[in-house]
């Protein structure tokens, strides 16, 4: 984003919408420090600029910088997804699509959340990390994997670790008893970061919203703990050709 | 997107603060997914949720848009509903609707495990698959106090910044806002309409006494 310092009057509005602090007041007039400014569009879409002096900067949508905005603004839908988001369809669909199915778990690393964001060279150390542990596997529909040189090593495309992200997700998929394992390298790496990342992990229901044993205990093994919230399929959703079953 | 997982509370506030997702699967449920996501929507609405936001429009609820005009704007296949309630009896309300319109559409929910279990329960349905908060690793030092997060995990994009908490903060004790509208200004930024504002402004009751003004 850009502020068209002929047109700003200083209001101050706009600072405070910034996740990341990138607009600086200089005494009369707001501007935005290109290297911080995520692309993320909140001062555009929200600040409401008296007058309209908040733009998108020209170099937003020319590569390597474009992938700011793809990792950053909601709305945007990514190129390699189609969807506006960080992720996949993930859990969120899981009971037609089956994707994490029974044995596995999905685990993902959500890359500068809550709020911090992360550079690309922090996020290199996660999926070198995750290729050195044995995990290669990175899911192919989510927008990182476009990011990534070679999946085998974890490293990612030399010309794009300039730039930066407000969140990206690195989705990954194992067995269930290899769960402990990438937990314990993703504890390991989160002290050579300097950022944060949350950490999900995704699991088919036993009945009765049970969650398996097998994965808890990893959880618990491994010096996690899960939040009392979480992110629930319903099992609403119904492949085409089949009949729902009274319940 | 995993956007709605990691919200941040008491288990008091969070059990007013339930995130519902109607999710067409690509390639699965997408073809002639519209008129089955216009009909759910429609129930959602009569089961009265705090915020709500669809990948048509964008716009939250409190934007100025009519109902009227967001069920107009579902005309494409694929169309995805963010929603979130503020009690388990209004979400238990609309799980009840979703399962007798039987769409056939994925549904999603963010919440307290135990109160979507009992819900479950009473209701008869059986949930698929679980997505679980494992935490924050890494720099946690560098993070916003946790009674900021509470206010800004309600946007997993990040996008509520702390810094625009503080400003509401400060601008509430001035008496320059009052709690409810800095909540809109502050749900302003969440571009899937899952900032629960009922939820903002009673947090921001309980953390305008804590702060000074002058401190920004």
């Amino acid at each position: 984003m850009l502020i068209r310092e002929e047109l700003c009057v200083g209001c101050g509005r706009c600072r405070p919408f910034c996740p990341t602090a990138a607009i600086r007041f200089n005494g009369q007039r707001s501007s935005i420090d290109q290297r911080l400014c995520y692309e993320c569009g909140a001062c555009l879409r929200c600040a409401e600029c008296p007058v309209d002096a908040i733009v998108e900067s020209p170099g937003a949508l020319e590569s390597p910088r474009a992938l700011r905005g793809y990792f950053s603004d909601p709305v945007s839908e990514h190129v390699t997804t189609g969807i506006a988001g960080r992720g996949t369809e993930e859990s969120k669909s899981n009971d037609v699509t089956l994707r994490v199915g029974p044995g596995d778990v999905g685990v993902a690393i959500e890359i500068g959340r809550p709020t911090l964001g992360m550079s690309l060279p922090d996020i290199q150390k996660i999926t070198r990390a995750l290729a050195r542990s044995g995990v290669h596997k990175f899911e192919k529909n989510n927008p990182i994997y476009s990011l990534l040189a070679d999946p085998q090593t974890g490293d990612l495309k030399p010309e794009l670790l300039g730039e930066r992200v407000l969140s990206a997700i690195i989705e990954v998929q194992v067995k269930r008893d290899q769960l402990r394992s990438v937990l314990r390298t993703l504890k390991e790496i989160a002290r050579e970061v300097d950022s944060v990342f949350c950490v999900d992990c995704c699991t088919m229901l036993d009945s009765g919203l049970a969650i398996p044993g097998e994965v808890l205990e990893s959880i618990e093994s491994e010096g996690f703990i899960w939040r009392p919230n979480a992110k629930i399929n319903m099992g609403f959703g119904r492949a085409p050709g089949k009949v729902k079953e009274s319940s | 997107m995993t956007h709605s997982l990691h919200r941040e509370g008491s288990l008091e506030s969070l059990g007013k603060d339930f995130v519902l997702f109607v999710y067409p699967a690509k390639r699965v449920t997408w073809d002639g997914s519209a008129a089955k996501v216009r009909r759910l929507t429609e129930q959602i609405y009569r089961s009265g949720p705090a915020n709500l936001i669809l990948t048509t429009l964008r716009r939250n609820m409190y934007s100025g848009i009519t109902p009227a005009e967001v069920l107009e704007s579902i005309t494409e296949d694929g169309t995805r509903v963010f929603c979130v309630f503020n009690s388990r009896e209004k979400l238990k309300d609309v799980l009840l609707r979703i399962k007798e319109a039987n769409e056939g559409i994925s549904i999603v929910v963010s919440g307290l495990i135990d109160a979507v279990r009992e819900v479950s329960r009473e209701i008869g349905i059986h949930p698929h698959t679980i997505n679980l908060s494992l935490g924050i690793l890494g720099r946690t030092d560098l993070l916003p106090p946790p009674d900021i997060r509470e206010l800004t995990t309600m946007c997993g994009h990040g996008l509520v910044s702390p810094y625009l908490v503080e400003d509401i903060i400060r601008r509430i004790k001035k008496g320059m806002i009052d709690l409810w509208d800095g909540s809109l200004v502050l749900a302003r930024p969440c571009a899937c309409g899952i900032y629960n504002p009922f939820r903002s402004a009673e947090l921001l009751e309980e953390k305008v006494p804590l702060y000074t003004v002058d401190r920004w």
